[in-house]
């Protein structure tokens, strides 16, 4: 008997395809993600004066460099 | 006015924390200290619990709302003294069917039933006993109501498993979100954040990370004991895990985790590995680890109640998924903050200091916004998957939950006054409650520590069972018939559309009868539909056993019942009127306040989502040619699409048509065994003894294709070198030919 790995098994052959689908899908993010950030460089803004505000509506800033 | 933060890096503050921590986790314990109960629940019964019957079934049969491990799963019949009179388990052919032969010769009395149910989804084991009488009801004798096995080791895992997948999610998520673009710099190549803060993130995944394994192993341990009914060395020496970790559907959840809880481990290890030689992998591998965090997650779903919900089960499980990812966000990425925090901030004091805890929280706040937003909408949409009449609301999952929306609430409000100390001038009313919050640093202790209360509430709540629903369903079609020197019973059970098991028992002068050859078939007249003879296994007692899917539609149904072959064969024929309800529920179809809750969860991802949604929206190409390419494309696409649904359900009701037309005239005579003998005569008599006939073997050939109005045509009009029979025939007569005809296709 086929394996069912969800409770139902409702949609029959089809919960296990979506069930590896999602999980395909998520390894496939895992790998760009990976690539896109190892060959990308972040774009930081590296002055820390004038303090940068997120919205006109905060007086917080949204940016700090940490030493 | 400045701000004037307590120095969040003293060990007083700590101290503090760690202190509401345990204390957290006592009450977590203390919370979670009632036996958990399964997931899974009966939802149809045969006989029900405490029938009382005429005479005794031929088996019991229970549906269960899910799957069950066969291996773990049993059932034991004892009658009133304690001896055991039946046995059996999980049906081979359906996973959520118990079920159990019962002799034939019980006497009259009281039957306990005890069923061992391991369900397949959670892993969790419920004993409990169903009584049913046989004669005279007893009120002495009672069944026992479903406990749980489950002891406080799994209550230790699933509170440990939960709360350190949460932080493992929330610290890849908080870093790539929010520490990055706050606080980020190309001065530290590695990772991008200063080296105190990197280290103090990477603690806190390789404590989360060893926590989750251990969790994990504690609860192959715990789950092969109760399994097993073993102690924890007999489960380690015999290897007893591996059966469970290999041959269950627990150990499937368990075996994914793990895997990706080992690739999350190598993607962090490789990160600490090549910090020095290539320190600009440190980014990626954290980016790559929120994915498989987010993925992890999704594990707590399969072993949820969401995957054991009757209504739209996958809508189901991705709320429930998108539930544990926002709890993860929002939550986890607090908890993770709140450890980062002294050590990122350790360097400043006064407005610096403000100035760089502000911009962590400004980048978390609408993350924690987004969080408490998905949270409340799938935590609706999963109460009402749940709730079904107003008695629901009195059951103890409905005060779990009701417990857990209040530390929601709690938590929501810490966050909303962060929210507006964020922007004070847009809620200068609310100065009171800014000016209490606008040290941030003690409310944040404060939210922390109500998440990890919401956390256990929320282990509280999926170790409550939910409310279980009632399903009505009329009792399964059974009749009894003598016809020569047998008396046939014949039952069809569960007795509604789909797979049915068929039971005969055949008995003469009281006492059973084996070794006879039965064969059985299914008809549907006003359709004039047939299915396959089957053949009836021989079980002992009597009893003769076929099971088949024929039934798919409500109506009047017959089963031909055939004993013995050739000219010695008698047939019974046994009427039902099945109805829809009859059938076990294995699904439910949603109500409006399900479609309302489901909108709600779809506006409450698109707000979420909205962020990325207007940044991709402002990469794209707005030009009026690709405007008109892109909604002359949508709208082409979704015309294509409706019109290939309306051509499909089209061919489908044609096909259908085609192979099985209503017939002109329905055959009106029951095909037993007195038709039989009629039909025959009369075919000798008024027909020209068709056996005779050159196309006689020709005709029992195409039987099988040939409907019951085209053999009556042939009793009128003759076919190829068969006679027309006598046209004084009455048309019952002419039903009799047909029957007899038909009987020829089996022998």
């Amino acid at each position: 008997m086929y394996p069912h790995i969800l409770a139902h098994g409702a949609l029959g052959i089809f919960d296990e395809i979506i069930f590896l689908g999602v999980g395909v899908v998520f390894l496939v993010m895992i790998g760009i993600s990976w690539i896109k950030s190892r060959n990308v460089p972040p774009e930081f803004d590296e002055t820390n004066a004038p303090v940068e505000t997120a919205s006109p509506e905060t007086s917080a800033p949204d940016r700090f460099k940490l030493d | 006015m400045p701000f004037c933060l307590n120095p969040f890096t003293a060990n007083s503050r700590a101290v503090t924390l760690w202190r509401a921590a345990a204390v957290v986790l006592g009450l977590m314990l203390v919370l979670i200290s009632e036996p958990a109960q399964a997931h899974g629940y009966i939802v149809r019964s045969i006989p029900e619990d405490r029938a009382t019957l005429e005479r005794a079934p031929v088996r019991l049969q229970y549906w269960f709302s899910e799957d069950l491990e066969p291996e773990f799963s049993s059932i034991t019949v004892r009658d009133q003294a304690g001896g055991v009179v039946a046995e059996g388990g999980v049906s081979p052919d359906d996973r959520s069917l118990m079920e159990a032969r019962l002799p034939t010769n019980l006497t009259d009395g009281a039957y306990i039933n005890e069923l061992r149910v391991a369900f397949a989804s959670d892993g969790h084991v419920i004993v409990e006993s169903r009584v049913f009488f046989v004669g005279e009801p007893s009120s002495d004798v009672a069944g026992l109501a479903a406990s749980d096995q489950a002891v406080a080791l799994e209550v230790v895992w699933r509170a440990v498993v939960y709360a350190s997948l949460v932080l493992l999610l929330g610290t890849t998520a908080l870093y790539n979100l929010v520490l990055l673009p706050a606080w980020g710099s190309k001065t530290y190549p590695a990772g991008h954040l200063p080296p105190r803060v990197m280290s103090r993130l990477n603690w806190i995944m390789t404590i989360a990370l060893v926590a989750a394994f251990g969790g994990n192993l504690l609860a192959l341990l715990q789950q092969t004991m109760v399994f097993f009914g073993a102690d924890a060395s007999r489960v380690l020496s015999d290897g007893l895990w591996q059966v469970v970790r290999i041959g269950t559907r627990f150990g499937d959840t368990w075996n994914i985790r793990m895997l990706l809880l080992a690739l999350a481990a190598a993607l962090h290890g490789a990160g600490l590995y090549l910090r020095g030689s290539q320190p600009e992998t440190v980014r990626a591998f954290w980016a790559a680890n929120a994915w498989v965090m987010a993925l992890c997650m999704g594990t707590l779903s399969l072993s949820s109640h969401a995957a054991g919900s009757l209504l739209l089960p996958w809508v189901a499980l991705v709320s429930d998924w998108l539930h544990t990812l926002a709890v993860g966000f929002w939550v986890g990425g607090l908890t993770a903050l709140a450890l980062v925090l002294p050590a990122a901030l350790r360097p400043y004091s006064g407005d610096q200091r403000r100035q760089a805890l502000l911009a962590a929280l400004n980048r978390f706040s609408p993350i924690a916004g987004a969080g408490l937003v998905v949270v409340v909408a799938t935590g609706i949409y999963s109460a009402s998957n749940w709730f079904d009449t107003p008695a629901d609301f009195g059951s103890r999952y409905s005060g779990a939950l009701a417990l857990k929306l209040l530390l929601v609430g709690l938590l929501a409000l810490v966050g909303a006054a962060h929210f507006m100390a964020l922007r004070p001038q847009r809620y200068v009313r609310f100065e009171a409650v800014i000016r209490r919050v606008r040290r941030f640093v003690p409310t944040l202790q404060l939210e922390v520590v109500l998440g990890l209360l919401v956390l256990a509430a929320a282990a509280y709540l999926s170790a409550t069972p939910v409310p279980q629903r009632q399903f009505d369903a009329p009792a399964p079609p059974s009749a009894t018939q003598v016809v020569g020197e047998y008396t046939i019973s014949n039952t069809a059970t569960p007795g509604g559309l789909g797979v049915n098991t068929y039971d005969t028992v055949i008995t003469r002068n009281g006492e059973p009868v084996d070794g006879l050859p039965v064969a059985l078939r299914l008809v549907n007249p006003a359709h004039d539909w047939r299915g396959v003879w089957h053949s009836a296994e021989n079980l002992g007692d009597g009893l003769y056993v076929a099971a088949g899917a024929d039934i798919n539609r409500a109506g009047h149904w017959l089963t031909l019942v055939t004993i013995g072959q050739g000219d010695e064969a008698v047939r019974a024929v046994f009427e039902w009127d099945i109805s829809v309800d009859a059938g076990v529920i294995d699904s439910i179809a949603p109500g409006w306040l399900n479609v309302a809750a489901l909108a709600g969860v779809l506006l409450a991802v698109g707000y979420a989502a909205f962020p990325l949604g207007r940044r991709f929206y402002h990469k794209l190409d707005l030009s009026p040619s690709s405007l008109t390419v892109a909604f002359a494309s949508i709208a082409v696409t979704v015309a294509i699409v409706i019109a290939a649904g309306m051509i499909i359900q089209q061919s489908n009701g044609q096909y259908e048509a085609a192979i099985s037309p209503p017939p002109q005239v329905v055959n009106s005579v029951l095909p037993d065994t007195a038709s039989l003998e009629r039909g025959q005569a009369a075919l000798v008599a008024h027909c020209g003894d068709w056996r005779q006939g050159a196309d006689w073997d020709e005709l029992i050939r195409r039987l099988p294709r040939l409907r019951d109005e085209e053999l009556l045509t042939y009793t009128q009009e003759g076919w190829r070198s068969l006679a027309t029979c006598d046209p004084s025939l009455t048309e019952i007569q002419r039903w009799d030919v047909v029957n007899y005809v038909r009987s020829m296709e089996l022998f």
